[in-house]
């Protein structure tokens, strides 16, 4: 049996060549085909398909890229609005099947992109957990088990038995981190660093995520803030009409990203 | 190990779990999969439907039972006192109200279906849910309501002197036959439904036609003998004769209604399932 002081001197076996990444991304496409008119009957629909006037214009929103993210690593991505920044998230998260390529996720993937989803106002913040936390595939069993640290961490201890409609937007938010960060995820993907509550609270809430980071969680922040990017991330991609334009350490690739910005 | 109040513990559910885009099954295979796998989501997005109904107000339960009784009561009187339709052996109310729950939770199950899927597209574009969940958890929100509208039923057929027979435990495989084919119709239309807003109003006018096609508040006797051959198409008459024969019998429904009704209901959630999970990505790619 080894100890820690011989796995930590031992060499690792690992090398970082062949850990597995927790995010790999091949020659992803995702091409959307959008009628060009808005067919909202299906009356409408069947006369253009019978008439063949049903046209189509395709839209591009990720075109050969190609990503590999490590667990440990915090990536930003950087682009203009529409530039496939958030068609990225969904395909990692699985909410959006590639129409080419091959994405590889290994682990869970906890996304930050809607707090209190599935929330009910008429329920309890206590009820709204258990919804919410099913969401995101935990069992009750499970989250019964960890619902004191959730409430602890949320802050929320006098309030939890009271319906949701009570509660103030911060603390709505403050329910949502808790849960949605109720457990250390593989993978974390991030849409613009959310104010949640307080300054104190959003301190804790950057410690979790960089305590998930420690401890081998890959995180993926998507902002507009360059400052939030320079802050927490060690890598940063840059992303311009679906295809990657820069990859590379966060300072380099936020200085080429500011270039180009001034050049148009 | 010990954790401080900021440290959250590794997740235990779905750990190291790797998707690979390129190892897919079939889309259907992959709902069920994925359904079983968030079991816990139908039974909490059930639980909370029950809930919030029964939240509201007490009127909530109330209606549930007052509903199909006074619905009873018009037509009992409309069709026994107005055109004078000679039931047979059994009274005439109880007829009417066990088939009339079970178009009840059809009816409403199938358009709640349609209104969730639609309902859930903003969630499910964000986080990966298997979306029939939503439209397993709809079924099993009317179930619990149709048991409990079984109760007034129960209540009348005690008023009436009516014979309670064994038969009558056969009720609940007849209605879990029934969500079957409820799930599997609903997911059909909620396909088309998250699309067109016209398929949601087409499938209401054509629920109507569908009561007045079901010998449910007229048996089956009055339509002439000629014509009778053509209700056996008509899977809701298989279903609803499981659900009334111990009512109003006192007898388990004839074997033939029963393979009926299962066979109809088998290819309505196949054709519906496949349907819902196959047009997934479409979901998805909708403008």
């Amino acid at each position: 049996m080894t100890t820690v002081a011989d796995t930590a001197q031992a060499p690792s076996r690992e090398s970082p060549q062949t850990v597995e990444s927790a995010i790999a991304l091949t020659s992803i496409e995702v091409r959307f085909s959008m009628p060009t008119e808005r067919i909202v009957s299906f009356k409408e629909y069947v006369l253009k398909r019978i008439t063949g006037k049903l046209e189509h214009r395709e839209l591009w929103a990720l075109r050969s890229l190609n990503l590999d993210i490590r667990p440990g690593e915090f990536v930003g991505v950087v682009g203009r609005n529409g530039a496939g920044k958030s068609t990225l998230l969904k395909v990692i998260s699985r909410v959006l099947t590639p129409t080419g390529g091959r994405v590889v996720v290994r682990g869970q993937v906890a996304p930050l992109l809607e707090l209190g989803a599935g929330f009910h106002y008429d329920l309890t913040g206590r009820e709204n957990v258990f919804l919410n936390a099913a969401l995101f595939g935990y069992s009750s069993r499970v989250v019964q088990a960890h619902l004191a640290e959730v409430i602890a961490f949320s802050e929320l201890e006098e309030f939890i038995d009271l319906p949701i409609r009570n509660y103030s937007s911060g603390m709505l938010a403050r329910l949502g981190f808790a849960v949605a960060t109720m457990f250390r995820p593989d993978i974390l993907l991030i849409d613009e660093l959310l104010a949640v509550g307080d300054a104190g609270f959003q301190e804790k809430c950057l410690a979790r995520i960089h305590e998930f980071r420690s401890q081998g969680t890959a995180i993926l922040l998507v902002s507009h803030q360059m400052e939030a990017i320079a802050d927490h991330c060690t890598r940063a991609i840059w992303i311009e009409r679906g295809q990657l334009k820069a990859e590379g350490p966060t300072d380099e690739v936020l200085q080429r990203y500011s270039e180009g910005f001034a050049e148009s | 190990m010990t954790l401080s109040s900021t440290s959250a513990p590794t997740s235990p559910a779905l750990r190291r779990q790797v998707y690979d885009s390129a190892k897919r099954p079939h889309p259907a295979i992959e709902e069920a999969q994925e359904l079983v796998r968030f079991w816990d989501l139908v039974l909490q997005w059930s639980r909370r439907n029950i809930k919030l109904r029964y939240k509201r107000s007490i009127l909530g339960v109330l209606w549930t039972l007052l509903e199909p009784l006074m619905l009873m009561t018009i037509l009992t009187i409309v069709f026994s006192q107005v055109f004078r339709f000679e039931a047979g052996d059994y009274p005439y109310p109880l007829y009417i109200l066990s088939g009339l729950l079970l178009f009840d939770f059809f009816n409403r199950s199938t358009l709640q279906i349609v209104e969730e899927t639609v309902a859930s597209l903003g969630l499910a574009s964000r986080i990966y849910v298997p979306r029939s969940a939503f439209a397993v958890a709809t079924v099993i929100t009317y179930l619990v309501s149709w048991a409990i509208a079984l109760i007034p039923l129960f209540g009348i057929m005690l008023f009436l002197h009516h014979p309670l027979s064994w038969a009558l435990v056969t009720i609940p495989l007849g209605m879990l036959i029934t969500a079957l084919f409820a799930l599997g119709a609903g997911l059909l239309v909620a396909t088309l439904g998250a699309f067109f807003h016209d398929v949601k109003l087409t499938y209401q006018v054509l629920l109507t036609g569908w009561l007045y096609a079901t010998p449910i508040i007229y048996p089956l006797e009055i339509v002439p003998p000629q014509f009778q051959k053509y209700f056996l198409l008509n899977p809701l008459y298989h279903l609803v004769v499981l659900v009334r024969d111990p009512v109003i019998l006192g007898r388990v429904a004839p074997v033939e209604n029963w393979l009926a009704a299962i066979g109809f209901s088998l290819a309505s959630l196949a054709v519906g399932w496949w349907v819902f999970a196959t047009q997934r990505s479409v979901f998805d790619y909708r403008s």
